[in-house]
């Protein structure tokens, strides 16, 4: 799945949710800004934004929980909210964090929400618990549970709706770095091997870099860009190479000689931009390896650089406040 | 919705309501200790001054019991049961889980008065049963009443908790915030209704008034100079139903359109 690939929108059908022109607005505040997303189906979708960006009033549009002031909307191939009822049928959510009726247990807080989907729905009760493991603490009042443990139990809420889709807001909020883990390892396999759609709203960019296979960065209430989170990234960098080395101060002065573009000391060592003919940045780096290993300096570490979706997010973000500046000079 | 669901909903709804235990407390605290109180210190009265003080139970314990819990705990233990169910969901943050569900938000105010009314008669159903028993076994010879009196009891007992019950799920749906709904709704009940049907200026549109309504359909005498139907306003039966049926229309109305364009 490529960006264009995404940006070229498959068949109507194809997409766990798609929105186009989406805007809400409160008054005179703009909180979702025309937004055009594209989530392809059995993916973990990660849906990126500083605080205040806008992520959870799209999520609350999309469920119905809000009105839109314009645009459309579809979840797994249905328009929202003419059909909203039989698309809702197999969509999981958990909006912020994770609510319940504090003074039942977990297994009575499914019972309410199965009751309310259908009467075949509370047979999944057990099985969704024991899928998220809380099948031993089930009869314990939710007042007794931790955040990690409500944070499950709100999957188990949404797992009894067989869901095809979960959206999730902020799901790791909350959690220790064990509780993250499992979390992460959850999401991973109710996509690869129950083949979900996970549709995550987050601002922990590092964990939708290492759970979501597609991301979409919002900012004041737009879409900037979306794609494969590799794609999004910007992935390796091959001509930019970090160079660790036994000898730092000869090796920044033989480099100065070769065919570099340019060449910094960095806190994990020299930072250098190749040149290259034909863009073989491979054939470059193997040849600047050989000149320092000839001028008998140590090569400890040649890595390319690699661009995170931090950077990109930043990058992006840095630039829209830029405009802004601009703008309002 | 089928008839499946609408009962498994109303379960849900019950579920809720039965396990939140300070309610349910209170709720049987109010019906039961006044009528307890009644009859012991009743019963205290009457032996160590026969003469003067009639015994507890028989007709007069009966009339005193009904009008204890049919007029004033009962409507409270009502209006307690009622705002919980009406804002609760909105209260615990899991309205917006229940919407999701996709499931109208229009069956999931519906099946909160069905459940709010079972539980409200269960708690007041105990009360009657205590009545029952101190108007029997404390008659000490006098007269008690027959079964049609204690059905008559009963049905107006049911009738005045259930309405009250439902208007207070209709109104703390409405402000979807029960402690704003508690303090009006009792305030309402207690206060204001006693005081608004004692000004005669008001003349006939104290018939209004949901309590002088409700009162119509009382089997037991208020006395005090109020009318032969028990309440201190004249009106017919017709009026009577048209009001109570009134106050249900609008503030389940209110309370359904609420639950239907809040913000979830």
């Amino acid at each position: 799945m490529t960006a264009s690939a995404m940006q070229e929108r498959p068949e109507p059908g194809a997409a766990a949710i798609e929105t186009q022109g989406l805007t809400k607005r409160f008054g005179e505040r703009t909180a979702i800004d025309s937004v055009d997303l594209f989530v392809p189906r059995g993916c973990a979708f990660g849906f990126l934004g500083p605080n205040g960006a806008g992520k959870t009033t799209l999520i609350r549009t999309l469920l119905g929980l809000t009105t839109a002031s314009s645009g459309t909307m579809n979840l797994l191939g249905r328009p929202v909210p003419a059909r909203r009822v039989e698309a809702l049928r197999r969509v999981g959510a958990i909006v912020e964090e994770p609510r319940f009726h504090m003074h039942l247990s977990g297994r009575e807080n499914l019972r309410v929400v199965a009751a309310a989907r259908g009467p075949e729905i509370s047979s999944r009760i057990a099985p969704a618990l024991a899928r998220v493991g809380l099948t031993a603490r089930g009869d314990d009042r939710v007042a007794k549970y931790s955040m990690g443990m409500r944070q499950r139990l709100g999957v188990a809420r949404c797992l009894l709706a067989d869901p095809q889709l979960l959206i999730l807001d902020e799901p790791t909020n909350g959690l220790d770095p064990g509780g993250i883990q499992e979390f992460r390892e959850m999401i991973r396999a109710m996509v690869e091997e129950e083949g979900r759609t996970v549709f995550i709203s987050s601002h922990l960019l590092a964990e939708v870099e290492k759970t979501c296979d597609a991301a979409a960065i919002v900012d004041r209430g737009k879409v900037i860009t979306q794609g494969p989170v590799a794609e999004l990234a910007g992935g390796a960098a091959p001509s930019e190479l970090i160079l660790e080395l036994d000898d730092p101060d000869r090796g920044l002065a033989l480099l100065e000689h070769e065919q570099v573009v340019a060449v910094r000391r960095s806190d994990e060592g020299l930072r250098v931009v190749l040149a290259a003919r034909d863009g073989d940045y491979g054939a470059a780096s193997a040849r600047l390896n050989a000149a320092l290993v000839t001028a008998g300096i140590g090569v400890m570490r040649l890595e390319p650089v690699r661009h995170t979706l931090e950077q990109r997010f930043l990058e992006i973000t840095t630039r829209l406040e830029t405009a802004d500046e601009e703008v309002a000079a | 919705m089928s008839a499946a669901i609408a009962t498994q909903m109303i379960g849900a709804d019950l579920l809720k309501l039965r396990k939140r235990r300070g309610t349910l407390a209170w709720s049987l605290l109010l019906v039961l200790v006044p009528l307890l109180l009644f009859f012991i210190v009743s019963a205290a009265q009457h032996s160590s001054n026969p003469a003067e003080h009639g015994p507890a139970g028989g007709i007069n314990g009966y009339q005193d019991a009904v009008r204890i819990l049919a007029v004033i705990f009962g409507p409270l233990a009502a209006i307690l049961i009622g705002t919980d169910a009406g804002a609760g969901d909105a209260a615990a943050g899991v309205f917006r889980d229940l919407v999701v569900t996709g499931r109208s938000r229009l069956a999931l105010f519906a099946t909160r008065v069905p459940a709010a009314i079972a539980l409200t008669w269960l708690v007041v159903l105990a009360g009657y049963a205590v009545a029952t028993i101190g108007v029997y076994s404390l008659a000490d010879g006098a007269p008690t009443p027959d079964a049609a009196a204690m059905l008559n009891g009963l049905g107006f007992t049911l009738l005045s908790t259930a309405v009250i019950c439902a208007v207070a799920v209709g109104f703390s749906s409405l402000t979807a915030s029960k402690p704003a709904a508690l303090v009006v709704l009792i305030g309402w009940q207690l206060i204001a209704s006693p005081i608004l049907t004692d000004i005669s200026s008001l003349g006939s549109s104290r018939q209004l008034v949901l309590r002088e309504a409700i009162d119509h359909f009382s089997p037991v005498s208020f006395g005090g100079g109020r009318g032969p139907g028990g309440q201190s306003v004249t009106l017919s039966s017709t009026t009577a139903l048209l009001v109570m049926a009134g106050w249900l229309a609008v503030f389940l109305t209110l309370g359904a359109w609420r639950t239907r364009t809040m913000d979830a």
